[in-house]
């Protein structure tokens, strides 16, 4: 059988010579022609692959540490205590590797560490910088943007630019995982009601009447409220309700794929439903999944940083946009802590909107013809 | 027609009774649930009444005799198995009667209505004005298409999807009302409204009025512009145009008398959403302005575990939704006259 893909190309598309192209790779070739678009797409997918190594980059653990001859590599520990590092004054706790190395430069000897370019960790509140103003007066938290923390500190004294790098992170993985989550309950059970329809669509619908009138952003308010969920109950908890817009795309896609001709030729020679569905139907139905993925992307973004603003998010568990936002919105005149989330998530999610447009103009073109 | 409008009414019904249920078991099955917090708030009582009212109840578990409790337990009907606590429920809401707040010791659907012109004159504003700027300008980007102005504008488009109104709202209180001064830094009005005269009453309420009008026009600016002028790139490129144009009709007669009166249906047919928006207000904006209204409401009720006002607020909610459903299908069939229900 030709390519099913085939079914719904537009007619006249211009074939290379000597070989064809399927209609995927066409639609490919033409995002990447796309240059804002594309250019945001590689910008986006090389930050958050560099926020995976974002530990050897910025943390407040040594990478390597030269002690005695021997060679440590604190970065991949949980906690190196005090005094097998030869700090013996601070014993048992963990190692403050900005003073250690201060201690060995002084010390000249052998001993040598290499920190991080930017020693500071997210969760660390700096408990050694002590700013003086002009008065002579100490600064209390939160500290101003300096050479030392570029975006200053929060009001208890926690890096802002650490604490919005790693946030990207989280941020990306959470709507990510959010959307797949989204995106595979959406599809299986919408592509369910169009390609079986009758009684289980028809039951299915009624069903998904009542599921998407729920007040569900309320409903997680409350529910996150008392359990303070974990980064996955929490996209756990949003996906009871978030798959609902997708259904709706992929039941229709099925239904009107399920009529075409290369649905029947199917049939008639003998495959079965899941072959139907996840060879022949699936493939062509993934229009409404590619070009809705960055805008999903926005809304999982803009979901996790509504709740961490309001409280009812992550708590604290892990650094986030949200809460970087609400410390801001209650301190207003420090106007570093509102900008540096803010700037990050407007960087983030214009990135994202390129993205999703050049998306639908590559995979679901609309052509407007005007006479005037 | 008129049968399948009915049938919709009737359906809204079991619709209405599933969410009811939906939420009423969440919030029951949840620990922490209404029958800690009514202890919790006889507790309160109790110890206001004792200690004059100083310091209210963090530790008072052991205070609480199990008579008490049970007699609470009694009263609350929480002795009572989940599915007749739910008629019972159900059966008060049908008479009108929510329950009374823990809170507030009101009865919750006074707090509500109380919260609700609040919501609604920064719903209206907020919607009037977004659709007077919206669907001009996506009219004027449509017949200008490619245009300097159209891509320009398109850059404001962009930005509309990358901010979150909320957020842009945290950062115009930051700089136009804690740097420079010149608006509120939030609040509906300012203390003591009630004693200013007629004109500096209107003042003050416009100047709590404009940044979060900006925060509400933000989030439906984007798509609003879009829908708009793709609505309208559409329709200029059917038959209907090309035959109009065929008779000698001017460009402006074509695009203002034809062309537009289609390119409207989308965005009439999103009134009927847009109306339980702006019922239920926007909480996010609401926390950031300090605004108390029913998005607030819904946020303090949250923290406070309300669970009386919480029912109370989804029953209006869900309410809201499926009569905007409804009244959006019914503008959809009245300026459509292509579409029919069945």
């Amino acid at each position: 059988m030709a390519s099913p893909a085939a079914n719904n190309a537009p007619t006249g598309a211009p074939k290379e010579q000597g070989k064809s192209t399927s209609l995927l790779q066409r639609r490919i070739k033409k995002f990447k022609s796309l240059k804002r678009g594309y250019y945001s797409f590689l910008i986006v997918l090389g930050l958050y692959a560099f926020s995976f190594i974002l530990l050897f980059f910025i943390n407040n653990k040594a990478l390597v540490v030269h002690y005695n001859g021997e060679y440590y590599f604190p970065v991949f520990k949980e906690y190196v205590a005090a005094k097998t590092l030869g700090m013996t004054e601070d014993g048992d706790a963990p190692v403050n590797f900005r003073k250690l190395q201060a201690k060995f430069e002084q010390e000249n000897g052998d001993n040598w560490l290499v920190m991080p370019p930017y020693p500071w960790d997210p969760d660390e509140r700096d408990q050694e910088t002590k700013i003086v103003d002009e008065a002579g007066e100490t600064v209390n938290y939160p500290y101003p943007p300096s050479s030392i923390h570029w975006l200053g500190t929060d009001p208890s004294g926690r890096d802002v630019f650490a604490r919005m790098a790693y946030g990207f992170r989280v941020s990306i993985s959470f709507a990510l995982l959010l959307t797949i989550i989204n995106y595979s309950l959406g599809s299986a059970l919408g592509g369910l009601m169009g390609y079986y329809g009758k009684k289980i669509d028809l039951f299915g619908q009624r069903l998904l009447e009542v599921w998407s009138n729920i007040p569900f952003f309320f409903l997680v308010l409350i529910v996150s409220s008392i359990i303070q969920p974990s980064f996955i109950i929490l996209i756990l908890l949003l996906s009871l309700f978030g798959w609902i817009g997708m259904s709706y795309l992929m039941r229709g896609e099925f239904l009107r794929e399920k009529a075409k001709d290369y649905v029947s030729a199917a049939i008639s020679l003998g495959a079965s439903d899941r072959q139907i569905i996840f060879k022949h139907i699936l493939p062509n139905s993934l229009t409404p999944i590619i070009a809705t993925l960055p805008f999903a992307i926005i809304g999982g973004i803009s979901t996790l940083v509504g709740l961490d603003y309001l409280g009812f998010g992550l708590q604290g568990k892990l650094p986030s946009w949200g809460e970087m936002l609400q410390i801001g919105n209650d301190n207003k005149e420090h106007l570093w802590l509102l900008l540096s989330p803010i700037g990050a998530m407007f960087i983030t999610l214009l990135l994202m909107t390129f993205i999703g447009e050049a998306l639908r103009e590559a995979f679901d073109p609309k052509e407007y013809s005007r006479l005037r | 027609m008129f049968q399948y409008f009915i049938r919709r009414i009737l359906l809204m019904i079991p619709t209405f009774i599933a969410c009811t249920i939906v939420v009423f078991l969440i919030i029951e099955v949840t620990p922490g649930g209404p029958f800690d917090q009514a202890i919790m708030s006889a507790q309160q009582q109790q110890q206001v009444s004792e200690a004059g009212g100083s310091g209210g109840g963090d530790k008072g578990g052991q205070q609480i005799p199990e008579e008490a409790k049970e007699a609470l337990k009694k009263y609350f009907n929480l002795d009572k198995p989940l599915h007749l606590r739910y008629l019972y429920w159900f059966g008060n809401v049908m008479t009108g009667d929510f329950g009374e707040s823990y809170k507030y010791s009101e009865p919750a659907i006074t707090v509500i209505s109380s919260r609700f012109p609040v919501s609604i004159y920064f719903g209206v504003i907020g919607f009037v004005l977004g659709y007077a700027v919206c669907i001009p300008l996506g009219l004027y980007k449509a017949i200008k298409h490619n245009s300097v102005f159209d891509i320009s504008s398109s850059l404001l488009v962009f930005i509309g999807y990358a901010i979150p109104g909320f957020a842009f709202g945290a950062l115009l209180l930051a700089i136009f009302g804690r740097q420079l001064g010149w608006f509120p830094i939030g609040g509906f009005r300012s203390e003591g409204w009630e004693y200013l005269g007629t004109w500096d009453k209107i003042v003050d309420q416009l100047h709590h009025t404009v940044l979060p009008i900006i925060c509400y026009m933000i989030g439906s600016f984007a798509t609003l512009t879009v829908i708009m002028k793709n609505s309208l790139m559409e329709n200029l490129g059917q038959d209907y145009v090309r035959t109009a144009f065929a008779k000698g009709l001017t460009e402006r007669r074509v695009i203002f008398i034809h062309a537009l009166r289609n390119s409207l249906i989308p965005i009439v047919t999103g009134l009927g959403h847009a109306f339980g928006l702006l019922l239920a207000g926007s909480l996010l904006i609401e926390k950031t302005f300090g605004i108390p209204g029913i998005g607030m409401l819904q946020y303090e009720t949250v923290l406070n575990r309300d669970y009386t006002v919480i029912m109370a607020l989804t029953v209006i909610g869900v309410t809201i939704q499926l009569t905007g459903n409804i009244f959006s299908d019914l503008l959809y069939a009245t300026v459509d006259p292509r579409i029919r229900f069945r």
